[in-house]
């Protein structure tokens, strides 16, 4: 018996040569999309960078681990557009380096938990879960209020971030040590430059409830207040959503 | 290399030999080999359907043109069109009449207590009695009325929540913006534990009375008794959404409070809106039968 199979593998070049072919098919189912990012994101209104406290924010989001628990990716299913709102477009997360879609929901999506409850909740939430919502199994993380924020490292985020080709320019990058502070300043100083630097609709307050200090609760909470709330996809008519 | 035939098995021999070790060649059984090839089978029917494969500016659709966005957005269409029908009765009447329906009520009240427990219990608690910061709604106390269409604008626009037709109110930091001294601070402690039926300290409660009329009887009103037009407290009746104690009352004066309740309007249904407006209401007043 001696099938055309037999026959290659006692080949050893052309054997070498049909492994790399395949095993460069995987390899290449994907990379491929990626050439194709341009068209899959959609062109919507309403995108913008983060600014450099909702950054911070992002950055003790994703160090804390809460993607571990939380999805960010409401499903194209009438169950997770009745619970969360309309579900997540892959505009809304192009300025995710990486990404906070999640796999698991132990607790719920937090794609748009943006202005669904108070500050004062979300601090009180996240100092003691079991406080305000009986039966969470959510950790405290009351030591975020007691964390001033280092801001000087902000500087460097953005310029991270612009390289994996976030568009952050000039201005953003020279300015995010005073902007990370600002934002959570209860008296809106520089509010007029945070605005023209990022846009309109930025909560500019703050955030935790202590004026005193510019804490990681700050930066954590401007972040959930803003996740879902860029973009307004409840205008968007179906046309432009489906594809 | 010699391939033997091996008779106990039936099988054919690899041809490799170790040290007199020989290995049967046993085919994989047909039934795997016939699975695979129909999961390539059904792989290629699937990119025939489906969208599947992208190119440079689009991706193939498939026959079907099937799309997971158009798909729940016409379930979602259509699941509004039958609910249209079923909730016209809620805009058929004003809602003050239809806050003291019993037929209206018997039919909402389940679902709108499900209503609320997803959406409003996180802060007000499910059984509606509040916590620190987040009022009670079961309570006589009420910032601001508890007339049905009231409550239904609270809940559509929200108290300080950043929307056009917001409820705004805030308390001045008194103490923070230097407006009053720790002393006249304690005065008014005093002041406003006594109007509220608490123990209080007598020798403060002159200067408290006449610092109350200057400051604070603007908002809630000659003597505590309330003004539903600001959203401040009535401060006699001993209700108090962030505490009565003289500390918390101390602080309140000092920093100002301004809570904040976000606007519903476009996360929820205007029949969802409505239906928690009648069930707030309905847990804190009897209906008449």
């Amino acid at each position: 018996m001696s099938t055309a199979h037999q026959k290659l593998e006692r080949h050893s070049l052309k054997f070498t040569i049909m492994i790399l072919l395949v095993a460069s098919l995987g390899g290449l189912f994907e990379i491929a999309p990626l050439f194709t990012i341009d068209n899959t994101v959609e062109k919507v209104e309403g995108m913008r960078v983060y600014t450099p406290l909702e950054l911070a924010g992002r950055d003790i989001y994703v160090r804390e681990g809460c993607y571990a628990c939380h999805s960010q990716m409401i499903r194209t299913l009438k169950s997770d557009v009745d619970r969360y709102g309309s579900f997540s477009l892959a505009a809304e997360s192009m300025y995710d380096h990486p990404f906070q879609w999640g796999s698991k929901r132990t607790g719920p999506d937090l794609a748009r938990i943006g202005g669904k409850y108070s500050d004062d909740w979300h601090v009180a939430h996240l100092k003691a879960p079991r406080e305000v919502v009986k039966g969470s199994v959510m950790p405290g993380y009351g030591f975020l209020a007691d964390t001033n924020l280092d801001t000087d490292k902000m500087r460097a985020a953005l310029v991270a971030q612009s390289r994996v080709g976030v568009p952050y320019g000039e201005e953003h990058i020279e300015n995010a040590i005073k902007d990370t502070a600002a934002q959570a300043d209860p008296e809106a100083e520089f509010e007029d430059e945070i605005i023209e630097r990022y846009g309109e609709g930025i909560n500019i307050r703050d955030f935790d409830g202590n004026r005193d200090r510019v804490s990681e609760m700050d930066a954590l909470v401007a972040y959930l207040q803003m996740l879902g709330t860029l973009v307004e996809v409840d205008a968007l008519k179906k046309e432009e959503l489906v594809r | 290399m010699q391939i033997e035939h091996d008779k106990v098995s039936g099988q054919d021999t690899t041809g490799h030999e170790w040290d007199g070790i020989k290995e049967l060649n046993t085919p994989i059984p047909r039934v795997v080999t016939w699975s695979y090839q129909l999961t390539i089978l059904f792989s290629i029917c699937y990119w025939v359907l489906y969208p599947a494969w992208p190119y440079v500016t689009d991706f193939t659709r498939g026959l079907t043109g099937y799309s997971s966005r158009e798909e729940v957005i016409d379930i979602l269409q259509s699941s509004s069109n039958e609910r249209e029908v079923s909730i016209a009765t809620l805009f058929s009447l004003p809602i003050d009449e239809l806050a003291e329906n019993t037929a209206i009520r018997k039919q909402y009240e389940t679902s709108a207590s499900v209503l609320f427990a997803d959406n409003c219990g996180a802060c007000h608690g499910a059984d509606l009695e509040g916590q620190t910061k987040f009022p009670n709604l079961k309570d006589e106390a009420w910032l601001w009325s508890d007339l049905p269409e009231e409550i239904e604008a609270t809940i559509l626009y929200g108290i300080n929540s950043g929307h056009d037709e917001e409820r705004y109110a805030e308390m001045t930091a008194f103490g923070r913006d230097e407006i009053l001294t720790k002393e006249e601070i304690s005065e008014l402690v005093a002041y406003v534990q006594s109007i509220s039926g608490q123990p209080h300290d007598e020798a403060l409660l002159a200067s408290g009375t006449e610092l109350f009329e200057e400051n604070c009887s603007g908002c809630h009103g000659d003597g505590g008794e309330g003004g539903l037009e600001s959203g401040a407290p009535i401060l006699t009746d001993n209700f108090w959404i962030y505490g009565g104690d003289a500390q918390t009352l101390s602080d309140t004066i000092w920093h100002g409070r301004k809570g904040v309740m976000p606007s519903w309007e476009n996360r929820l249904s205007k029949a969802d809106i409505r239906k928690l407006a009648l069930y707030v209401y309905w847990q804190s007043h009897e209906l008449e039968e």
